[in-house]
């Protein structure tokens, strides 16, 4: 039944999508042409993915609190999940920028505190690996993951912090994203965090299946 | 007047060529976020048939013992 819930739900997600990629053929916009489009994921990819570095935080604060290991397990889940969609992110915005700037990277400060926070989160997934002990590894992957946060409110706001050649939002103080595309960007947003969603479920079962298989190790060990 | 001419189809010629480069890297833009998407779906169903193979595994391996 959950299996048949999330493959529904992932493909009302990539409909979502797909019919976003329709819509978006009949959009033009006059300064930039139609690499403007990329806007279309490359805002919603970071809003996702620092929704989940935001869960990933409050679930490794709860799992220190109270040592449960499904905050544990929703930590590791969202994070992934939230390094895919960075990825995502970062590449879309660096061929945007080869076409308005003329260059596929610079070190301004929103570019770089975006790769910091990428590199983080992937340090966290191999500190991860790199400790055997389940205990251990989740409290030092929590301890972690609270301090890779630190420079998510400086992505947020390094525009705003440093003049950086990232341009400003082009959502609110009288931002220049046309007023008939929003609609469609609503849905683009609503899809990308419904697969954020069904991402992590699956992630968190993987987590369970792993739990499970420790679990048989140790008493295959013991027979 | 000739000259003039020549200049704007030079332009003319220039800006469907930036258009033709806008599209193009339009184009790979959305491929790699598909792409990006579509490889993560695929890590995990492998990862998962993975979970599912060695938990099975283990238990029959636990099975036999007893």
């Amino acid at each position: 039944m959950r299996d048949k819930i999330l493959i529904l739900l992932g493909g009302v997600a990539f409909a979502l999508l797909f019919k976003d990629l329709l819509a978006m053929k009949g959009f033009t916009e006059s300064n930039q042409g139609a690499i403007f489009k990329i806007i279309f994921f490359h805002v919603p990819m970071a809003i996702t993915a620092l929704t989940c570095a935001l869960v990933a935080f409050f679930a490794s604060v709860t799992f220190l609190i109270t040592k449960n290991f499904k905050f544990d397990a929703l930590a590791v889940a969202v994070t992934e999940v939230g390094l895919a969609f960075l990825a995502g992110n970062l590449i879309t915005g660096s061929i945007w920028g080869r076409i308005i700037w003329g260059i596929w990277w610079t070190w301004d400060a929103r570019l770089t505190s975006a790769l910091v926070c990428w590199l983080l989160y992937a340090g966290y997934l191999m500190l991860r690996r790199a400790i055997e002990e389940p205990t251990q590894r989740a409290t030092f992957a929590a301890v972690f993951s609270i301090f890779a946060f630190i420079d998510v409110p400086i992505v947020i706001f390094s525009i705003k912090w440093w003049r950086t050649q990232h341009p400003q939002p082009v959502f609110w103080n009288g931002g220049s994203f046309p007023a008939e595309w929003y609609p469609t960007f609503g849905w683009q947003m609503l899809a990308i965090m419904l697969l954020a969603v069904v991402f992590t479920a699956v992630r968190l079962r993987q987590e369970e299946f792993q739990r499970e298989i420790d679990s048989l190790r140790r008493m295959a060990h013991a027979l | 007047m000739f000259a003039l001419l020549l200049q704007s189809s030079d332009d003319v010629v220039r800006e469907i060529a930036r258009l033709q480069r806008n599209y193009e890297f339009l184009s790979y833009g959305l491929v790699v976020a598909w792409l990006i998407l579509v490889v993560y779906v695929l890590m995990m169903v492998g990862r998962e048939r993975k979970l599912k193979r060695e938990i099975a595994g283990l238990k029959a391996m636990l099975e036999e013992r007893k």
